[in-house]
C-alpha cells in the first residue's frame, strides 16, 4: 500500500534506508543526463505517456513485461537508472515525500536518513541529488523531444523478434531517432543541435538500438539454460 | 511556342476553394513562386455557405498531405470524430428501426466476403456487428483512437465532424502562411475571354484585373465561371433524388460534459430526413426534404419536434438546394469544383470528398501547357461524371430499399422510373450475388467502396438468395474472421477512451506527429 508522507527530521529521525528491492521493470524512464551511461548496455527508446501522449525516454531492461533480461547493475554495465535509485522517494512541491509502505524503509536496518544532529545523512543527500537530477531531467527531455519532433527525427520503430523456442515478440508503441533523418539534416540544424547538446543525445539514442539484439541474445541464452 | 500553365486562379473561398488551393499548392510546392503561382480570389461580400460538417476519411490524407496539423484542426475548427452514420427509421419507419454504415471495412474484407456467411447464419445479429467493431464503439460513445495514437493515424477508421464556418478560414491561414497561396479579397465583376473562348482574366471591383492560365470555379451555387460565363448546362437530378430544401439549426448541449455522438445520426421523416452532427461545442441539426411532398412549415415542425424542448428559441436557416451537376466539369481552361460543379443531398457526406478527389486529380494531372489541356479535361470529365453517377446511385439506394409506405415521398422514391438504370441492374444482380471488392466498382479511387454498399444493403434488410454450397468452401475462414471480429471488438471497447474525453485531451496536450 502506498502511504505518502512528507519527509522531516522530527517524524523520521529513526528511519533507515535499504537497497531497492523487487523485480526490475522491463522498461524504465530515464532522463538525458543518463543517456551516455545507459547506452553502454541498454537500448534507449522513446515511449508515450498514456495519459497525455507526451514522449518520454526510457531504457528497455527486458523484452517482455515482468521479465528483465538485465537484472543486475552489473548486467547493465554499472548503470542504475535514477528512477530506480529514487524508488520510494518523490518530489512534492519544495519538499521530499516518501512512500512509507515501500519495503526499503526500516527502523532497524539500513543507512540512516538523518544524522544525530537531525541533519540529512550522506544517503539522504545522495537521494536529494537524484531527485534534483530527475526533476531537471524532465524539462531537458521536453526540450530534446521538441527539437527532435521539429526536425522530424523521431520515428516509430516496430520491433519483431523471434526466439529459439519459437516465440515471437512484437514490441509496439516505441520510437527511436531516425539515422536517415539525422544524415539528411541541413547544416544550420546540425549546428544548432550540436550547440544545444541534442545532437550527441540523438546519436546516442540511435546507436543504442544495437543493444536490442544483445538483449534478444541474452534472452535466448536464458531460454537455453532453463531447458 | 507552347503556352505554359503557370498561373492558377481559384475563384471562391469556401471549403472547395481553400481545399483546392491547398492540394494544388502542396503538390507543386517546389515550383512556387518561381515558376508557378496559386491565387485565390474571394468576394469580401458574398459569405460562404457555412454548412457541410460531415466528412469522409479521405480528409485525413488530404489534410496531412497539405501539411495541416490534426491537433490544430481540433483546436481551431471544433472538430469531432466521425465513425460512420446511424440511419434511423429508413427501412420500416418503426421506432426501433436503424442500422450503422460504419467506416471500418468488414473483417478480412480483402480475403473473404462475409455477406453470404452472415446471411447463412441468419441468427438475428446485425450485419455491421457480425463483421466489424465500429457499431459497438459508436454505441459506447468511444473515440476511434487514443491520445498516444499519432496524428491522422487510426485505431478504428474515422473522418471528422467540423464547424464549416471555421474550416475555410483555418485552411486559408495555412495556405497563405505555409504554402505560398496568394489571397485576393475582391469581387469578380466581369470575366474576359480571349479570341479562342478561353478565360483570359477576371475583372475585379477592388483589385483590378487578374490574369491566369487555368481558372478554378469555386464560387458555390453561383457557378460564375462554368455556368454564367461558359454556359455549361446543369443536369437536374431531382427526378431521382427529390430533396430540394434544407432547414439548418445549431443546438447547444445541455451541459459541457454531455456526450458527443461519434457518428452522424440520420433520421428519416415523412418527406425527407434529419441530420444530427455532434461537435464538441454544439450539435448541427438540419432537415433535408422534398418541398413537393411537404410544406416548409410542416418540415420545420418536424425538425423542432425532433430537437424537442431545446429548439424553443433557436432560429432556423432555410437553404434551397438544387440537385444535379454540370454536364461537364472542365471546359476550355476552367474547371469547376465544389457546389459550382453540382450538389446532391448530404446523405453520405459526399460533397467534400468529391472536392478532395477533384482537387487531387487537377493537381496530379496539372496540364503542363494549354496545348494538352483538352486531353486532361476530357479525362477529368470522364472520371468526374462517373463519380457523380456512382454517388447518385448510392444515395438512391437508401431510398430504393425502403419498405416505408406511410407517405407519398417514400412510395414515390420506389417508383422504377425514379431509379437509375444502372442501379436497377445492380439491385437485380445483388439479389443473386452480393457486392464485394472489385466486383462492380472498377475505378481505382471510388467514392464509396463495395463495403459501403454491403453495409447499406444488409443494414436495410436486403436479402441475397443463397445456395448453401456457396458458403461451404470458405466456412472455416469465415468463422475465423467472425471470431477475430468478436475479439477485436472486445479489445477496442476495453481500450478506447470516451469521445469527449479524448477531444479534451487533444485540445489540451495535442497529438504527436508520429
Ligand atoms: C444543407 C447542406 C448540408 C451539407 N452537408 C454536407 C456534409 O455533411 N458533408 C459534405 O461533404 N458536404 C455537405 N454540404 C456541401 C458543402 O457545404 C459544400 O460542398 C462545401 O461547403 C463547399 O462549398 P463551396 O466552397 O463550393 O461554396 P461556398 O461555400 O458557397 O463558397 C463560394 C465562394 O465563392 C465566392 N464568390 C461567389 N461569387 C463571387 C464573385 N463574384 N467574386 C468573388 N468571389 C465570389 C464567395 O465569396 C465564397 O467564398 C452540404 C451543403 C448543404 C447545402
Amino acid at each position: 500500500m502506498t502511504t505518502h508522507e512528507l519527509l522531516n527530521s522530527q517524524n523520521h529521525a529513526q528511519l533507515r534506508l535499504l537497497p531497492r528491492r523487487g523485480a526490475e521493470p522491463h522498461f524504465v524512464q530515464i532522463v538525458p543526463s543518463e543517456f551516455v551511461a545507459a547506452a553502454i548496455a541498454c537500448p534507449i527508446l522513446f515511449s508515450k505517456d498514456p495519459g497525455t501522449g507526451a514522449f518520454y525516454a526510457g531504457v528497455a531492461l527486458g523484452l517482455k513485461p515482468g521479465e528483465a533480461a538485465l537484472e543486475t547493475k552489473e548486467d547493465r554495465g554499472g548503470f542504475e537508472p535514477l528512477s530506480l535509485q529514487r524508488d520510494g522517494f518523490f518530489i512534492s512541491g519544495d519538499c521530499i515525500a516518501i512512500d512509507r509502505g515501500n519495503a526499503r524503509f526500516s527502523e532497524v536496518e539500513g543507512e540512516p536518513l538523518f544524522d544525530s544532529a537531525q541533519q540529512p545523512s550522506t544517503a539522504l543527500r545522495r537521494m536529494q541529488r537524484v531527485l534534483k537530477q530527475l526533476h531537471e531531467g524532465i524539462e531537458q527531455t521536453a526540450a530534446l523531444v521538441r527539437d527532435l519532433k521539429e526536425l522530424k527525427l523521431i520515428e516509430p520503430i516496430d520491433i519483431a523478434l523471434s526466439f529459439d523456442d519459437g516465440e515471437r515478440l512484437t514490441l509496439e508503441g516505441l520510437y527511436t531517432v531516425s539515422r536517415d533523418a539525422l544524415r539528411d539534416l541541413a547544416d544550420v540544424d546540425v549546428l544548432r543541435l550540436f550547440r544545444s547538446g541534442h545532437l550527441q543525445l540523438a546519436y546516442t539514442v540511435a546507436g543504442s538500438l544495437n543493444q536490442l539484439s544483445v538483449l534478444a541474445h541474452l534472452r535466448n541464452r536464458k531460454l537455453a539454460a532453463a531447458r | 511556342m507552347v503556352h505554359a500553365v503557370r498561373r492558377i486562379v481559384i475563384v471562391g473561398g469556401g471549403t472547395a476553394g481553400w481545399l483546392t488551393a491547398g492540394v494544388i499548392a502542396a503538390r507543386h510546392r517546389s515550383r512556387i513562386p518561381s515558376s508557378f503561382s496559386v491565387t485565390l480570389v474571394e468576394s469580401p461580400n458574398t459569405p460562404i455557405i457555412g454548412v457541410g460538417e460531415g466528412t469522409w476519411p479521405t480528409l485525413r490524407t488530404t489534410l496531412s498531405r497539405i501539411g495541416v496539423s490534426e491537433t490544430e484542426l481540433f483546436r481551431k475548427c471544433d472538430a469531432a470524430f466521425k465513425q460512420g452514420a446511424w440511419f434511423a427509421r429508413w427501412t420500416t419507419g418503426a421506432a426501433n428501426d436503424g442500422y450503422y454504415h460504419p467506416l471500418m471495412l468488414p473483417q478480412s474484407f480483402s480475403h473473404i466476403n462475409l455477406v453470404p456467411h452472415w446471411l447463412a447464419r441468419n441468427d438475428g445479429s446485425s450485419f455491421c456487428d457480425a463483421v466489424c467493431p465500429q457499431g459497438k464503439i459508436c454505441d459506447d460513445g468511444l473515440a476511434p483512437k487514443t491520445i498516444a495514437t499519432a496524428e491522422y493515424e487510426a485505431v478504428a477508421n474515422y473522418a471528422y465532424h467540423l464547424d464549416a464556418g471555421k474550416f475555410a478560414p483555418f485552411l486559408q491561414q495555412h495556405c497563405c502562411e505555409k504554402l505560398g497561396v496568394r489571397h485576393v479579397l475582391a469581387d469578380v465583376r466581369r470575366v474576359h475571354l480571349n479570341d479562342s473562348g478561353d478565360i483570359r482574366s477576371l475583372e475585379t471591383e477592388q483589385a483590378g484585373e487578374i490574369e491566369g492560365d487555368l481558372f478554378v470555379d469555386c464560387t458555390g451555387f453561383k457557378a460564375l465561371l462554368i455556368g454564367e460565363t461558359l454556359g455549361v448546362p446543369f443536369v437536374d437530378c431531382s427526378d431521382v433524388l427529390f430533396c430540394d430544401t434544407a432547414l439548418a439549426v445549431q443546438v447547444p448541449y445541455e451541459t459541457e460534459a454531455s456526450p458527443i455522438a461519434t457518428h452522424t445520426i440520420s433520421t428519416a421523416q415523412s418527406a425527407g430526413w434529419i441530420w444530427d452532427i455532434g461537435l464538441p461545442t454544439r450539435r448541427g441539426v438540419g432537415h433535408v426534404f422534398s418541398s413537393r411532398h411537404i410544406s416548409v412549415d410542416d418540415a420545420e415542425r418536424e425538425l423542432r419536434g425532433y430537437i424537442g424542448a431545446a429548439a424553443k428559441d433557436l432560429s432556423v436557416r432555410k437553404i434551397p438546394i438544387r440537385t444535379g451537376h454540370r454536364q461537364i466539369f472542365w471546359k476550355r481552361n476552367c474547371v469547376a469544383i465544389g457546389l459550382s460543379a453540382g450538389f446532391l443531398e448530404p446523405l453520405e457526406s459526399s460533397a467534400i470528398v468529391l472536392i478532395e478527389m477533384s482537387a487531387k486529380l487537377v493537381a496530379e494531372q496539372m496540364p503542363v501547357c494549354r496545348e494538352v489541356m483538352d486531353v486532361i479535361a476530357a479525362r477529368f470529365n470522364n472520371t468526374t461524371e462517373y463519380r457523380w453517377g456512382r454517388i447518385i446511385d448510392f444515395l438512391k439506394l437508401h431510398y430504393a430499399l425502403t419498405q416505408r409506405d406511410d407517405s407519398a415521398f417514400w412510395r414515390d422514391n420506389r417508383l422504377p422510373e425514379t431509379i437509375p438504370e444502372r442501379l436497377q441492374h445492380l439491385m437485380l444482380l445483388w439479389r443473386y450475388q452480393s457486392p464485394w471488392y472489385h466486383d462492380e466498382f472498377d475505378r481505382i479511387e471510388e467514392v464509396f467502396p463495395a463495403a459501403s454498399y454491403q453495409y447499406v444493403l444488409y443494414g436495410m434488410g436486403f436479402r441475397t438468395e443463397l445456395e448453401p454450397q456457396m458458403v461451404e468452401g470458405s466456412a472455416n475462414n469465415a468463422q475465423r474472421a467472425m471470431r477475430e471480429n468478436i475479439a477485436h471488438t472486445e479489445k477496442l471497447r476495453a481500450g478506447l477512451p470516451r469521445h469527449r474525453d479524448l477531444i479534451r485531451k487533444i485540445v489540451q496536450h495535442g497529438l504527436q506527429p508520429v
